[in-house]
């Protein structure tokens, strides 16, 4: 392999080159902007995670397997997985491929850090050697693999259905350009390589293509047009990067890091959350997700749009989306990068200033614990089970059945759990009210805190810090109660019952085995079409601070129909609030798991 | 026939509309789909104001609809579009063709578990204001406790509620929660009785008056805030929690019985049938008048009319009221399309 030119250098280099250094020299402005923004205490536990073996080997694998091959994505729809995966992988084998060439025939060039993406330009093959023929027909390969990326992805643009697509984002002017010099530049790569083939060396696919052009176009200098529009296309991608949705390439690769060091949002358009909305790809998969986008007005209320309003800085709409969520989490659950809408829009509510703050001095611990009877099992209702009190009610008959000793926390009501106080933003109302309850409950001497509202447990679990008390939502412990053959349930197998998965309890803390079981021992489970972590919002949530109860409506009702997709006879769900929201449209029973336990146990 | 007039629902409604066109020479047909006729009246035991019983209201139309074809335990199977009228087949297979018809298909009480949190179906002494008259009437209803010490009384469960879908005022609930209070408190007169209300529209003719007299001679509490919660004592007393919101205090109560006011909410079976004709409703559910100022019994279809309840909630009188102008208007509507 010989150099063509001497100097190692042609003008038509210099679009590409002025791209890179601009897109690098971007890149490491936002990354020390970003950890310029980190509160002291995160920004010194990430740079901690980077020199901790455990995590940066977790970083790699992370890095690897969701930026390049796109695992995530490939696991919900294999299209669209091999699409992009194939684009990724592709692109980054053709860079490595193109060191590696330039490290075996050019060592002294691989200062010039061009010379890899323009190699076939530069070189002339002398003679044919083996190892030449190998990375000749892996790049070929690499090349014809993207292409094929870049097709779905151009059919894709305009037959979104035909990848399970319904709904999808509009691109944005900078989006439009950034994506047709994306289309452009592997076609373009093709071409230039080809119009070389014959000098620098190709494969099965340039030397064919190569014989093809020079039988209709002769002259071996129409070369030069090609390469220069390669590397202007390069050129564009590169300057348009950090301002449309692309952006999310290399952001990703910071986001990953971030979180693995287990970082959490504390500013909405800070450090890390700034981070999250530039790692968003624009994709649109959280349209259909959202369970707003049942009504076509509310369809631009979702996450994608959130991190689109979040990069313009466009400030009431992005307090109009925060406040209107529902906070169901199932935007980042269907997220191949995982950006977290719900805490982004919890961090921008936190920004909002009130002028009442309630402050809770006047509740007593003593008075609360007097009521207080004793028992191994605290009973915390909550104020969405005291409203509902059939389940209060069963929850208690099946304890007693099963001959638990246990006790109510709240008999004559209590304070709130703070969780609706964290979801609309307000710390520290909820830090006093959690403070008062954690005093309370350490006092009672219970060795297990049950909850039966979804709410209420999820705050228990994640937000107090309870030493020696086993935080249980009663779904998981009825079932172990069967498990341990105390609770006797006759199962009915006439009976069909849906489960809906509350999304506190399922997205929110990971419980959905549990209640399957349950529902299992009582009757016969019919899923609904999309569960699990594809569950649908009830609509009733208390995460949202705007949404009114008519545009409520339609959300329940499209939750129900898919509830009902397995003609069950009832629907059973594990939330109180979830229960009393369907209640009011379905057409058929909506029982809390713990009714359908107790029913099946006293036939017994 | 010539002259039919097809009347769907038997209730106070549809009985006035027949007697009023049978007079005017027309020949009206009732269907009713329960077994017997009068509806929601002849479920309650006195009315407001001038308590006068229900049955005095009611039996007269026995003598006034003598000869009018009267079909009990029958529905609509099918209504079609004729040239002049309408087709109509009953659930029994029979078919009438007639000149017009009218809806008097009334409303129905909201479904008072629905408001779970009130314990209704769930608490020993939760009944709603249709059990405290058929307990007027009957004196039978175990969760009505012999001696009550307290009795309570929530007014709007399921009106103005926009979580329960129903956004409109049933109208008649204030005053007949009055009328209630007065009439345990003859049958109790040891009881203390507590009213919640959000409101009190009290627009009728004596309703203020009755307003008064329960307070002044009758020493019935009037407590203005929405209970938030209702919760069983370890004794079986309801205890009730809800904000004095003119005292501007918390109150708590414990009672012997409560009684929860359902309101007045459209009549779902409707829905099916204004689908096949095509007939629109608003979004309260009830059925869509021509307009709501001089053509409420009138629909915007041909030949369709409309009385009482079925448009919207109505006290007896405007219901009886209602269907004499609605006959009016079918008489008519068949002299000008012979």
């Amino acid at each position: 392999m010989t150099e063509r030119l001497v100097t190692g250098f042609h003008p038509f280099v210099i679009p590409f080159v002025a791209g890179m250094f601009f897109v690098l020299g971007y890149c490491l402005y936002g990354i020390i902007r970003i950890l310029v923004e980190l509160p002291r205490a995160d920004r010194q536990k990430f740079l901690l995670s980077l020199i901790t073996p455990k995590t940066v080997w977790k970083n790699i694998k992370d890095i690897f397997l969701n930026c390049l091959i796109h695992v995530k994505l490939w696991k919900r729809n294999k299209v669209l997985g091999f699409m992009h995966s194939s684009i990724a992988f592709g692109w980054f084998m053709l860079i490595v491929l193109g060191h590696i060439e330039v490290m075996l025939f050019l060592p002294e060039r691989t200062r010039f850090f061009y010379y890899p993406i323009f190699f076939n330009f530069f070189v002339a093959e002398g003679e044919n050697t083996i190892q030449g023929a190998v990375l000749f027909f892996l790049m070929d390969l690499f090349l014809l693999v993207i292409l094929c990326g870049i097709t779905l992805a151009v059919i894709k643009r305009f037959r979104s259905l035909l990848f399970g697509m319904r709904r999808t984002t509009k691109p944005s002017f900078l989006d439009r350009i950034g994506l047709y010099a994306l289309w452009l530049i592997f076609p373009l790569r093709l071409l230039s390589e080809s119009f070389t083939a014959h000098i620098s060396g190709g494969s099965f696919l340039t030397i064919p293509m190569n014989w093809l052009f020079r039988q209709f176009l002769g002259n071996d200098l129409n070369f030069l047009p090609t390469w220069w529009a390669y590397s202007i296309v390069l050129s564009i991608f590169l300057f348009v990067l950090p301002f449309t949705r692309y952006m999310h390439i290399p952001a990703e690769m910071m986001l990953i890091p971030l979180r693995n060091a287990g970082l959490k949002i504390k500013h909405p358009r800070k450090g890390f959350a700034r981070v999250q909305f530039y790692s968003c790809p624009g994709c649109g998969v959280c349209i259909d997700a959202c369970p707003m986008s049942v009504r076509k007005e509310n369809q631009k209320d979702c996450t994608v749009y959130l991190n689109r309003q979040l990069r313009r800085n466009n400030e009431s709409r992005i307090e109009e989306i925060s406040d209107k969520c529902l906070m169901c989490g199932k935007c980042t659950t269907v997220c191949q990068v995982q950006v977290d809408g719900p805490h982004i829009r919890q961090a921008q509510r936190a920004l909002r200033s009130y002028s009442i703050n309630p402050h809770y001095t006047q509740v007593s611990v003593d008075e609360h614990l007097s009521k207080i009877g004793k028992g191994k099992v605290l009973y915390f209702a909550g104020c969405m089970t005291h409203l509902t009190p059939g389940i209060k009610k069963a929850v208690g008959e099946v304890l007693d059945r099963a001959g638990v000793s246990w006790t109510m926390m709240d008999p004559d009501g209590g304070l709130c759990c703070g969780r609706p106080m964290l979801l609309a933003g307000r710390k520290e109302p909820a830090r006093a009210m959690m403070r008062i309850n954690k005093e309370i409950i350490l006092a009672s001497g219970c060795d297990i805190l049950l909850l039966s509202c979804p709410i209420c447990y999820r705050v228990f679990k994640e937000n107090y810090n309870l030493p020696g008390i086993t935080v249980m939502h009663h779904s998981v412990f009825f079932n172990e109660l069967i498990k341990a053959n105390l609770l006797k349930v006759d199962k009915d197998a006439e009976m069909k019952l849906a489960y809906h998965d509350p999304c506190e309890l399922g997205r929110g803390c990971g419980i959905y085995d549990q209640p399957r079981e349950l529902v299992s021992a009582a009757g016969t489970l019919v899923e609904a079409a999309q569960n699990r972590e594809a569950s649908i919002c009830c609509g009733g949530s208390l995460g949202s601070l705007s949404l009114s109860y008519e545009k409520r409506r339609d959300i329940t009702l499209n939750s129900i129909k898919n509830l009902k997709a397995g003609n069950p006879d009832a629907i059973v769900t594990a939330c109180p609030l979830c229960q009393t929201t369907f209640k009011n449209y379905s057409d058929i029973p909506v029982l809390d798991i713990s009714q359908v336990i107790l029913k099946e146990n006293k036939k017994g | 026939m010539k002259n039919n007039i097809l009347i769907i629902g038997g209730g106070i409604a549809g009985m006035e509309t027949a007697r009023q066109l049978k007079q005017l020479g027309l020949n009206p047909i009732i269907v009713e789909k329960n077994f017997a006729l009068g509806g929601h009246v002849s479920q309650w035991n006195r009315l407001f104001p001038d308590m006068i019983p229900a049955k005095e209201v009611l039996d007269p139309y026995e003598d006034s609809l003598e000869g009018v074809e009267i079909l009990l335990g029958t529905e609509i199977a099918s209504i079609n579009r004729l040239q002049k009228g309408w087709s109509v087949t009953l659930s029994t297979g029979k078919n009438y063709s007639c000149k017009a018809v009218v809806f008097a298909t009334g409303f129905r009480l909201f479904e008072a578990e629905k408001k779970e949190e009130y314990g209704y179906g769930i608490y020993d002494h939760v009944i709603t204001n249709s059990d405290l008259e058929n307990w007027f009437n009957t004196k039978l209803d175990e969760r009505v406790p012999e001696k009550p010490q307290a009795v309570g009384f929530i007014h709007c469960v399921g009106s103005r509620d926009i979580k329960a879908g129903n956004t409109q005022c049933s109208k008649v609930c204030c005053i007949t929660a009055i009328k209630q209070a007065i009439e345990i408190k003859e049958a109790f007169p040891n009881a203390e009785v507590y009213c919640f209300y959000m409101d009190l529209r009290l627009f009728g003719k004596k309703y203020e008056d009755f307003y008064i007299k329960a307070q002044r001679d009758y020493g019935i509490h009037f407590i203005r805030g929405r209970v938030s919660e209702v919760s069983e004592t370890i004794d079986g007393r309801v205890q009730v929690k809800a904000e004095d919101t003119l005292a501007g205090k918390p109150v708590k109560v414990r009672l012997d019985l409560l009684v929860l006011m359902s309101g007045i909410v459209c009549n779902r079976e409707n829905e099916g049938l204004a689908k096949a004709m095509e007939m629109p409703l608003d979004e309260d559910g009830f059925f869509r008048s021509r307009n709501n100022v001089n053509a409420i019994t009138e629909a915007d279809r041909e030949g369709i009319f409309y009385a009482g309840t079925c448009t919207g909630p109505k006290t007896v009188p405007e219901t009886i009221a209602e269907a004499r102008s609605a006959a009016l208007c079918v008489y008519n509507y068949v002299k000008n399309n012979k």
